[in-house]
């Protein structure tokens, strides 16, 4: 049915044992049409829900009445009866069907299955037009209501619990008379009795009629006195069909489809029940049941004294009104086709389902597919042979209320309370988990970000963990801890450090792009402004309120102007904007991460210069970046190459990216945004302890003599940044604890960030062969084993402090004793690593042991 | 065999019931009477056929009026019209009774709104569906492609079908019901005499409307402003028709004044709640067509010159010379900026890899001050209107920013979508000029705005707003911005500062411009090959470049492929080579000392 897309297959034409034209035809003639519109689902909304005309008989057209047997007619029309005058005269079973007949806990299948017709005729009877057969209906799904087991329950040996999953869904009904429906899961049904399934969604119309009754009759034996109507309703299809998929082959079958609740209409209320009162005596009516959309108003009143003819008037607040109400479905916009708009389709809710979405929400609705013919006027001449369509509405099942993608954040700030776990689809956030427990998930993550942005893997990872972000903290004191990360780019033009931003901006879910010559940061107003002198147009607009929960990302730091900057001081610890105006200072939430990029001083990297002097940002400032990283172009061709390569391929339109196991940009946001919402992890105490260590170490390091001005030396704002980080690590794999392995990583991006393995820390300069941004992965492994084999070298080779070794030497060592190809620069980079780590001590060409 | 039966453009509905019936009859025959039609939901009988091979074919395609805001009221409903329009909403899907059993005849309702002949109550009938499709002209069409395809001058063509017609739509009539009876449909002549009747009373009715029609519409249209039009369109399976596409449609017009009528059924609240799109479309205004035959149009299809399959570089070399020189003299004599808005408008979305858009070049002109930006800026932009089909140029004013309506949104009031000034077809122009742009604060729209176009110049996408979520939707538009500095606001792809040395005063010949249409068509869709050698001599060319300047990113080295491969194209060249690749390097350097 689903698969029915270009609706090429003629449904009934293949099916030999069903009339075609069954349904159809009904809707064109004015009466027939409007018994099947409102002669089936709707009369159910009522609590006394038949209304004048038998119930089944509205199924059956006229001219067959007398075909359904007396006594197979008898179980309904006898609840008929009941149901009619429910309260009025004490329930009296007339047929061999009263409660004491079968008892409600029999199991004995025998006398269900001829239940409804005991000794009739064996001719079966068919609803009008359909392959059903009351009978056979009718037994199959007391059949079902009363032994469907669970297979969940299987393993229960409960004695109480020994009834069937849907006898004790009716006993607590009974129970609580508060439920008005029973939901039938319609696996169930399918697992039980697959060919009542297929009826039931080929002909729900009947067939839940039908299940109606049989429903009725069995409460009615179990518990005579219980007045109030069940309602079945069936949810939970085997398929579920896409909005854009359904085709006149659906109509009058049951479907399930999903989409966003649109628009809903007011709640109508609908006259059920209508009663008159006489003008001439007061006398009021017996309730009169509207039928078919119509009521009746009687011409004579019944009383026998009065008798006065076309006294008779409407008295509302004795009449009964049920509820009504017309939604817009709408797909969701997943499903919407390229290049497309979404479909909509009208449904209509009754009672209980009434407000049971609101715009905006996202449900899975099982109903019946109808059509409705269109009158142009009361004069028509023809009748349009256009159809209106809707869905009669059954079961409402709200999948996600949230936007997953883009509004996540914007939900839980304009609305707290509706965050619920309902946020993620189950089976997606499923799929998320399985894809947090690959071991290779931290690559993969890094992969999957901004993919055509070659090397820079390092920066990638930081800016991933900024994604993720760590968790903040407010302490009972008043004093908090912000979780955001906050990163600076640094470094030569041609980097890409633009698309890296560009990239993050539409990644993450409320980025604001500014460049700095047009971030007036704190503003709340676009402004337009001008250069004078180049003519060039700016936007200059409040970014960083703008970018409340998200992140901010700053392009051109370096050209911000002083002003601007210096309120990004607050932003980044207190993440408030303080914003004076009309003599009011007012404090805004600006929880934003911020990314900001900047060249160096020169505009170019001076390797003769510092760090910090290339930087040249106030070391206030400096400190509040969690990350810095000084993204250096190192003039290799291997890396031109492959760049020139890639662009080459992007334009030939083979874009050979190199097929690695990449996360696609809409299942990155979600995984992301999930993380966001749902872990929350603690730090382990091994964690702790090695956090500690680690930063100890570090402060020695930065306090080594002479070096404290040129490089950044660790402070205890960089304690906090590690639990980030380690934080953000954690959260990446999904896990609750944030482990040693996350704390490791967290000091290596921070190491790696300021190139501190290729810094010489007595002159704060960096050595430009031992760059080690943008080196992929493998790269990296390679050099540590470098590194390594290095080491061991040394320590065979040389005494603690003996004589120096040149390094040509060492390099012919090495040669002889690895495979590997092994460069003179890479030695030197070997022995760089090795002399921060304190192991050895190198002068101009010489190495020597310490 | 039945071609010429029928007047196809003047009734088309009898030669659809003509090979509706003589099929069913013959369906009816072999399948035992069991039930024939139900095998044609979804399905062309031969009707379409009929209709393609006429119209393409045979030439019939000059004989079909177009159908536009000025010649609404002159044409008869029930006849063949073509209408070339955008799609700029679609409606869904509509459920109508597509075939029901007159007795025993099957008679079909397809391609129309109303049955011609009563529908019996209770009788066999098929449900079928159609599109819905709402469509407008195409935004910032341009008067010449207006031109190309004069259909029958119809004013004069009216006033003789008027009468003539009329005659021969009632014979039409007439022998559709005797080819049914001939075609051994012995039927009582009741039952044939019945729909006869009615066949000719819904024509009456028409005639009526048709006069009745000119004063309805006279006041609400200016001709080719608003004038839009519903098309429902057969037996298409889905997603083959996108949003904003540019489509030819050819099919019957149909007016009937019962549908103009408001529906007025206060009883029946159902149908005021499940209201309809429809309704808010009056017939009157908004005409609706059946579309028998449809095609996209590619801006080949406004072209008089046919496009041809393999264009001789020579001759196009020709063109480009002469288009160039006169690019530069509109310019000003600035050779660069010519080289440079030729590239730009012969750029086109190539291909799109994540964000990445390949193909595409924004142009930006700078050193434009109000004054040059008059001159230039208007003589630039008329040759560019009489040179691509789609083109709109935007004053980039704060006022503008702050209250035009760029984003197409969705009304979920109503169930449409107000379009908004970028919903655009694919290959449209825009031209913006920022020289307007003053100091000023913008409002919240204006933001949105601007980052509307930010984002249309960056990623080439334009999201529509559907209130609970944004929608994507991807377009190729060419971008120029004029403007005094380098525009921060609009980032285009090539910022090149524009030297005029002298005032243009030149106009261009209509058949030089007929050349260079067709020029820039052919030059867009010309395809690229590619080839190893290519490949690597690229690679090796980007990494000397990155060797002389660090400077040089991704971006840039992209940007220059592009304008390579575009060079390359312009001389109708299928490959790209050394020589092309070189003569970029050297826009590029001419440019960059301009920039310095």
């Amino acid at each position: 049915m689903a698969s029915n897309g270009g609706g090429s297959s003629p449904p009934s034409a293949s099916s030999p044992d069903a009339r075609p034209s069954s349904p159809f035809p009904v809707t064109n003639s004015s009466p027939t049409q409007s018994t099947r519109r409102s002669g089936g689902r709707r009369r159910r909304g009522s609590a006394s829900p038949y209304p004048s005309s038998p119930s089944l008989g509205g199924f059956e057209t006229p001219p067959h009445p007398g075909r359904r047997t007396p006594s197979g007619a008898g179980a309904g029309a006898a609840r008929q009866q009941r149901q009619n005058w429910t309260g009025r005269f004490p329930p009296t079973p007339s047929t061999p069907m009263s409660t004491d007949d079968i008892p409600p806990s029999s199991d004995a299948g025998d006398d269900e299955t001829d239940g409804a017709g005991a000794g009739v005729d064996a001719t079966p009877v068919f609803v009008w037009g359909t392959n059903i057969s009351v009978q056979d209906v009718n037994a199959a799904i007391l059949r079902f209501l009363r032994h469907f087991r669970d297979p969940r329950d299987a393993g229960r040996v409960d004695p109480v619990m020994d009834e069937g999953k849907y006898m004790r869904a009716i006993h607590r009904i009974l129970e609580l008379e508060g439920g008005e429906s029973l939901d039938v899961d319609a696996h169930d049904v399918f697992d039980h009795d697959p060919d009542l399934y297929s009826k039931m969604v080929r002909y729900p119309l009947e067939v839940l009629a039908i299940f109606d009754i049989v429903l009725m009759d069995l409460v009615a034996r179990i518990e005579p006195l219980f007045e109030k109507h069940i309602q079945t309703r069936i949810y939970n299809l085997k398929s579920s069909i896409c909005l854009r998929n359904l085709n006149p082959s659906d109509i009058e079958k049951m479907v399930s489809i999903k989409g966003m609740i649109i628009r809903c209409s007011s709640v109508i209320p609908e006259l059920r029940e209508a009663v008159f009162r006489c003008l001439v005596c007061g006398f009021y009516s017996e309730p009169i049941m509207v039928d078919r959309g119509r009521v009746t108003e009687p011409h004579i009143c019944q009383k026998e004294q009065c008798k006065a003819t076309n006294s008779m008037t409407l008295v509302h607040n004795r009449c009964r009104f049920a509820d009504k109400q017309i939604i817009k479905l709408q797909e969701t916009p997943d499903e919407i086709a390229e290049g497309g708009t979404p479909h909509t389709v009208s449904v209509l809710m009754h009672d209980k389902l009434v407000d049971a979405g609101k715009p905006g929400d996202r449900v899975e609705i099982t109903g019946i597919y109808r059509a409705m013919s269109i009158r142009v006027g009361p004069a028509q001449r023809t009748v349009k042979s256009i159809f209106k369509t809707y869905i009669d509405c059954l079961h409402v099942k709200k999948t996600d209320k949230s936007r997953l993608h883009v509004d996540t954040m914007d939900i839980d700030n304009s609305n707290a309370n509706n965050s619920t776990e309902e946020d993620f689809l189950s089976d997606k956030v499923e799929k998320l988990k399985e894809l947090s427990k690959l071991p290779d998930i931290y690559d993969r993550l890094t992969r999957s970000l901004a993919p055509n942005i070659w090397e820079l893997d390092d920066v990638k990872r930081g800016l991933l963990c900024q994604l993720f972000g760590g968790n903040p903290l407010k302490l009972p004191s008043g004093a908090s801890f912000r979780g955001d990360i906050n990163i600076l780019l640094v470094g030569d033009p041609g980097t890409s450090k633009s698309q890296l931003l560009q990239y993050m901006h539409k990644l993450s879910p409320r980025g604001i792009y500014t460049s700095g010559r047009g971030s007036s940061a704190v503003g709340l107003t676009a402004y337009v402004a001008k250069d004078p002198e180049t003519g060039e147009t700016v936007l200059e607009s409040g970014a960083l309120v703008l970018s409340d929960k998200g992140v901010c990302c700053i392009d051109e730091f370096d050209k911000m102007s002083d002003n601007a900057r210096s309120m990004l001081h607050e932003v980044m610890e207190q993440q408030t904007v303080s914003i004076a105006k009309a003599g009011i200072i007012a404090s805004l939430n600006a929880r934003t991460s911020v990314l900001a990029c900047a060249n160096p001083t020169e505009s170019r990297y001076n390797p003769r210069l510092s760090v910090i002097d290339n930087i040249h940002l106030a070391p206030t400032l400096l400190s509040r970046f969690d990350l810095i990283y000084l993204i250096l172009d190192k003039a290799d061709e291997q890396t031109d190459r492959r760049l020139a390569k890639h662009i080459v391929s992007l334009h030939f339109e083979n874009p050979n990216l190199e097929e690695l196991e990449v996360l696609d940009l809409p299942t990155l946001v979600a995984y992301i945004s999930y993380a966001r919402k749902y872990i929350q992890p603690q730090l382990s105490d091994e964690a702790a302890e090695e956090l500690t260590r680690g930063y100890v170490e570090m402060r020695k390091r930065g306090n080594s003599p002479g070096s404290r001005k040129k490089v950044i030396t660790a402070t205890a704002r960089q304690i906090e940044s590690l639990i980030r980080l380690s934080e953000a690590l954690a959260r990446m794999r999904f896990s609750e604890v944030v482990e040693v392995r996350d704390v490791v990583e967290a000091f290596r991006l921070l190491e790696v960030a300021m190139q501190q393995s290729a810094t010489d820390h007595a002159t704060g300069t960096i050595d430009m062969d031992l760059i080690m941004t943008g080196i992929s992965a493998s790269e990296r492994q390679r050099r540590e084993n470098l590194v390594a084999a290095t080491r061991n070298l040394i320590m065979e080779k040389m005494q603690l402090g003996g004589p120096s070794m040149r390094m040509t030497e060492l390099l012919e060592e090495m040669r002889k004793q690895s495979s590997m190809e092994i460069q003179l620069h890479d030695l030197r980079g070997a022995l760089g690593t090795l002399m921060t780590e304190g192991a050895v001590v190198i002068h101009g060409d010489n190495v020597k042991r310490v | 065999m039945v071609g010429p039966q029928y007047d196809l453009v003047g009734n088309p509905l009898g030669a659809v019931r003509a090979t509706f019936e003589r099929t069913a009859a013959a369906a009816a025959a072999e399948s035992g009477g069991s039930d024939p039609v139900a095998a044609f939901r979804g399905k062309d009988w031969g009707a379409c056929d009929l209709f393609r091979s006429f119209l393409l074919e045979e030439d019939g395609l000059d004989k079909v009026p177009v159908l536009n805001a000025s010649n609404l009221g002159l044409i008869k409903p029930n006849t063949l019209v073509r209408y070339r329009g955008m799609v700029q909403d679609m409606l869904g899907n509509e459920y109508y009774i597509g075939a029901f059993k007159d007795g025993s005849t099957w008679r079909t309702n397809k391609f129309t709104d109303f049955s011609p002949f009563s529908m019996p109550h209770p009788c066999d009938s098929h449900l079928w569906e159609r599109h819905l499709f709402h469509c407008v002209p195409a935004p910032g069409q341009n008067s010449w492609t207006m031109e190309s395809s004069p259909g029958p001058d119809l004013r004069r063509m009216s006033s003789c079908l008027a009468t003539e017609l009329r005659e021969k739509r009632k014979r039409d009539g007439d022998k559709d019901d005797m080819d049914v009876s001939e075609n051994g449909h012995e039927e009582s002549s009741a039952l044939c005499k019945k729909p006869k009747e009615d066949d000719v009373h819904v024509s009456s009715g028409s005639n009526e409307v048709a006069e009745g029609v000119p004063e309805m519409n006279r006041g609400d249209h200016i001709p080719g402003s608003s004038f839009s039009c519903l098309v429902k369109v057969y037996d298409m399976p889905d997603s083959q028709v996108k949003l904003n596409d540019v489509i030819e449609f050819i099919g019957v017009y149909t007016f009937d004044p019962e549908l103009a009528a408001p529906s007025d059924n206060p009883d029946d609240i159902m149908l005021d709640l499940i209201e309809d799109v429809i309704v808010q479309l009056p017939p009157s205004k908004v005409p609706r067509l059946h579309c028998l035959v449809w095609r996209k149009l590619s801006p080949h299809d406004f072209i008089s010159r046919p496009p041809v399959v393999e264009p001789s570089p020579s001759i196009l070399k020709g063109i480009r010379q002469s288009l160039l020189s006169h690019l530069t003299l509109v310019l000003g004599n600035d050779e660069l900026a010519a080289q440079c808005l030729l590239l730009h408008l012969l750029s086109r979305l190539r291909n799109r890899v994540d964000l990445v858009t390949v193909g595409r070049l924004s142009l930006n002109f700078t050193g434009f001050n109000r004054e040059s930006a008059s001159i230039f800026g208007n003589q630039l932009y008329s040759l560019i209107q009489k040179l691509v089909p789609y083109s709109q140029a935007i004053p980039m004013s704060i006022e503008y920013l702050n209250t035009a309506t760029l984003q197409p949104r969705k009304d979920n009031k109503s169930g449409r979508l107000v379009t908004g000034v970028l919903q655009l077809p694919q290959g449209s122009h825009l031209t913006f000029d920022e020289t307007l742009l003053q100091t000023g604060s913008l409002t919240s729209k204006g933001v949105e705005n601007t980052m509307l176009l930010k984002n249309l110049m960056e990623s080439q996408k334009v999201d529509y707003d559907f209130e609970y979520y944004k929608l994507d939707m991807a377009t190729d538009v060419q971008l120029l911005t004029l403007s005094e500095g380098k525009s921060n606001i609009l980032p285009s792809d090539l910022v090149v500062p524009f030297r005029p040395s002298s005032v243009p005063t030149i106009d261009a010949g209509s058949e030089e411009l007929e050349n260079w249409r067709w020029y820039l068509a052919t030059v867009r869709s010309l395809p690229q090959s590619t080839e190893p050698e290519t490949y690597q001599m690229i690679q090796d060319e980007m990494v000397s470049a990155m060797r002389d300047d660090r400077s040089l990113g991704c971006s840039e080295l992209s940007r220059w492929l592009t304008m390579a491969q575009i060079m390359a194209s312009s001389f109708g060249e299928k490959s790209l080579s050394l020589e092309h690749w070189q003569m970029v390097k050297e826009l590029e350097r001419l440019r960059k000392q301009r920039l310095q």
